[in-house]
């Protein structure tokens, strides 16, 4: 499977994209070693005429490939965790309701369409709003959107494996219906909800860029979502505080898009 | 803001002198005409001013609707109010009311119409009408034009001079005289504007009052308020000649040196002259830490004012000494305690109160909650955060709407430091004294909640509130400014005031000190 992957263009691109960024942010404290909102600089130096500041500094003086850096570490540990969050639960709630079966079937999934009615982003908006923002918050705001895809994937898994030979071999030896459902049956419907983990974290770096933009990512922390947020009223003199972390943006969502059709691609190809 | 010593005699003379300009030949004004349009930032849920006295109200219906005098460069210029004295014990003001006023509708501007709005409305309902007229007992109206205020304690004439401006906006009786005050929708005043519409996401539209009391005026035909919450979209409106005017800073300040250069713009810096606002670091007194003085002037060095007015303001503002702004030339004292920009100073003043830098460097941690209000505030939040960690002390910043940080400074206390930009609203009295005096119940907003308690300090407060010579009083509040900066209650940092982009065909703009938030009577657009 891994070299159908790298057989793809797409796949290799993607991948080297991403190991960057997770280069860059596991670096950052290594590079720009204390807080990436110190202000070390005099105010606006554009990109590429100081070499002290390659990428110039903001309307502090704040460094911005320091902030760049350091905040591909908030974007990729705020996806992944979140993405960790909402499959680690989207694949219990969805074993139970698939195995059990009858009314608790019918009550998880009444509560995954209640949260689908809701439109994700609404959802983490209110979240945050509510709680106040911090990191914390904003991955559980962002998992509360996303765990019901994976939900509902692992409750079809699970409903096609339960009827399977080794499952009523289970039951016979009398083994508990609750280790049948989680030691036996999850771990075999895990692969193509992994599928989904790229899609993810490629929702929940923009998710928590867009609450970082409305001013409710953690304050303390340097996010992508909060530099354009600040670049923004500087648009028009100084495009680049907010053109930079755009980019960066667009190409971690973009890596991982990448890197995630490339799998699904090879995963299909390997079953074939 | 020089003087506000407002004869008798003066009033009449300079009424004599309106009266002869409007008598003059009527075709010199009759170049009227032209709708002026204005970008607005925000629509306030409620537009009447005589209830809600804000610059965000005002900026609409003061044109709507007017007071009984409105400030000027060299003192106050009447409106309904041709002239008022105050009697020798303090105890009544007269007013003498302007004569053929009308409301839009028709009916006639009289005593009962300031009576009522002053007991029922400005006492009764105003935020700041209910601090300054607390001791307001009565309005007697002895004949149609004169009305005479009875207080029940001695009142500074001074105090209610420069109050007149932002609490008197007159209502009319017969529209508003009904059980829910705050309930009615419709703006009917005297003003030169007449209000006709309101989209909301969209405009406010005005049109000419054409029988206003100042005859020939206004000169414009209609001024527009096109709803642009984005600040961005201000700037970019303004070049595409979409709108020929935006107050309030609505252009970001980074953006004022390239839109200076645009042909047909201007910056104007005047106008806001009495609409300072004051950037402050508000304090918790009932942290440990933050209750020790050393602690408090420690930060005071800590912070780099100049970097502050320099960065964060461009220079659109001055740094502060102390808790009246330098713009309020009656009662500004430079005889106060500084604080220079010294983290050595500020590093020895913690070492000596006994916080030594832990391991990591910080000897405390606190909570720093900047008001979300302006671009301003949540930047110097972050600056502040910075500048206390090099004096090691971790200032972590908690981001709230608006709704959420004044609950949690105003009602719960939950906070160690708060960034607010409380506004001096040109007597110490109006809104001032109360960011430090003591026994302020919770959930008043704007006050001092950080439960800070000096008796010296109230004393001055309540003193001044009952001297009735101008320059005893304004003795005091020197008295006062001292004392805030000894003591620290709270840290002032920076005065600042608005700037206005307009076109250049707009004439007669800031020529008083709060214009943006004036009736825009005399104002033209050429062309």
């Amino acid at each position: 499977m891994l070299r159908r992957f790298l057989q793809r263009p797409e796949g290799v691109a993607g991948l080297v994209l991403l190991a960057a960024l997770v280069l860059a942010a596991l670096a950052a404290p290594l590079l720009f070693p204390g807080d990436p909102k110190a202000i070390t600089g005099a105010p606006m130096i554009p990109p590429f005429s100081d070499a002290a500041f390659p990428l110039g500094t903001d309307r502090l003086g704040r460094d911005l490939l320091a902030g760049l850096f350091h905040g591909a570490r908030t974007s990729l540990l705020v996806g992944g965790a979140a993405a960790l969050v909402a499959i680690t639960g989207g694949m219990l709630v969805g074993t139970a309701a698939g195995f059990a079966g009858g009314l608790i079937d019918e009550a998880l999934m009444r509560v995954v369409d209640a949260f689908q009615i809701v439109p994700g982003f609404l959802l983490a908006l209110a979240f945050v709003s509510v709680t106040g923002p911090t990191l914390t918050a904003v991955v559980i705001a962002i998992a509360l959107a996303a765990w019901t895809a994976p939900a509902r994937l692992a409750r079809a898994e699970v409903l096609r494996l339960r009827r399977a030979e080794f499952v009523a071999a289970a039951r016979t030896m009398g083994e508990h219906p609750w280790r049948i459902a989680f030691r036996d049956i999850l771990p075999l419907a895990l692969p193509p909800v992994l599928a989904l983990a790229a899609v993810i974290v490629a929702n929940a770096v923009l998710t928590e860029s867009a609450l970082s933009f409305l001013g409710l990512g953690d304050p303390n922390a340097v996010t992508w979502g909060g530099m354009i947020a600040e670049g923004r009223n500087q648009i028009r003199s100084a495009a680049y505080l907010s053109v930079i972390p755009g980019l960066a943006l667009v190409t971690t969502v973009i890596s991982i898009y990448l890197c995630a059709d490339a799998l699904a691609e090879a995963m299909s190809g390997s079953r074939r | 803001m020089s003087q506000f010593t407002f004869g008798r005699r003066q009033v009449l003379g300079l009424w004599a002198a309106l009266m002869a300009s409007a008598a003059m030949p009527g075709i010199a004004w009759a170049a009227q005409g032209g709708r002026l349009l204005v970008a607005s930032d925000s629509e306030p849920r409620s537009l009447n001013p005589a209830i809600v006295a804000s610059n965000g109200v005002f900026f609409i219906a003061s044109k709507v609707i007017e007071p009984l005098a409105e400030a000027a460069y060299d003192g106050l210029r009447p409106l309904l109010a041709t002239g008022w004295e105050g009697s020798e014990d303090g105890l009544s003001v007269t007013f003498h009311l302007r004569e053929g006023v009308s409301f839009h509708d028709g009916k006639p501007l009289t005593s009962a119409d300031v009576a009522f709005s002053a007991m029922k409305v400005w006492r009764a309902l105003q935020n700041i009408g209910r601090e300054v007229l607390a001791n307001l007992q009565d309005v007697e109206t002895p004949d149609p034009l004169t009305a005479v205020f009875r207080f029940s304690k001695p009142m500074p004439l001074q105090l209610i001079e420069n109050a007149l401006p932002v609490i008197s906006a007159v209502l009319p009786r017969h529209v508003y005289e009904v059980e829910d005050i705050a309930g009615v929708t419709a703006l009917v005043g005297t003003g030169p504007f007449t209000f006709a519409e309101h989209r909301p996401g969209e405009y406010y539209l005005l049109k000419r009052n054409p029988s206003y009391w100042d005859a020939g005026k206004p000169l414009l035909d209609e001024i527009i308020y096109r709803v642009l919450p984005d600040r961005a979209a201000a700037a970019s409106s303004l070049e595409a000649g979409e709108v020929q005017l935006a107050c309030f800073s609505a252009v970001p300040l980074t953006d004022l040196a390239r839109i200076a250069k645009v042909p047909g713009l201007e910056v104007v810096t005047k106008g806001y002259e009495a609409l300072t606002y004051q950037l402050v670091v508000e304090i918790n007194h009932r942290n440990e830490h933050l209750a020790k003085l050393p602690v408090r002037q420690a930060i005071a060095h800590a912070i780099d004012k100049e970097f502050v007015t320099r960065t964060i303001f461009q220079g659109y503002a001055t740094a502060a000494t102390g808790p009246v702004p330098a713009t309020a030339t009656q009662f500004y004292s430079p005889d106060v305690e500084t604080y220079a920009f010294d983290p050595e100073a500020a590093n020895r003043l913690l070492d000596e109160a006994g916080y030594a830098r832990g391991a990591d460097g910080t000897r405390f941690t606190l909570r720093l909650l900047p008001a979300p209000y302006f671009t301003e505030t949540v930047q110097f939040g972050d600056y502040l955060r910075q500048a206390l960690a090099a004096v090691g002390i971790d200032a972590r910043i908690v981001a709230n709407d608006s709704a959420a940080h004044q609950k949690a400074v105003y009602t719960d206390h939950d906070f160690d430091l708060a960034v607010a930009p409380p506004v001096f609203r040109g007597d110490p009295a109006i809104s001032t004294t109360i960011l430090v005096r003591s026994g302020i119940s919770a959930g008043v907003g704007f006050s001092n909640q950080g439960g800070f308690v000096d008796e010296g300090l109230d004393q001055i407060i309540d003193e001044a509130l009952v001297t009735l010579d101008p320059a005893a009083r304004v003795a005091l509040y020197n008295q006062f400014q001292r004392r805030v900066t000894e003591e620290l209650p709270l840290i002032n940092v920076a005065d600042w005031t608005f700037t206005s982009v307009a076109a250049t065909s707009l004439t007669n703009i800031a020529n008083n000190p709060r214009w943006a938030v004036s009736g825009w009577a005399d104002t033209e657009l050429d062309g």
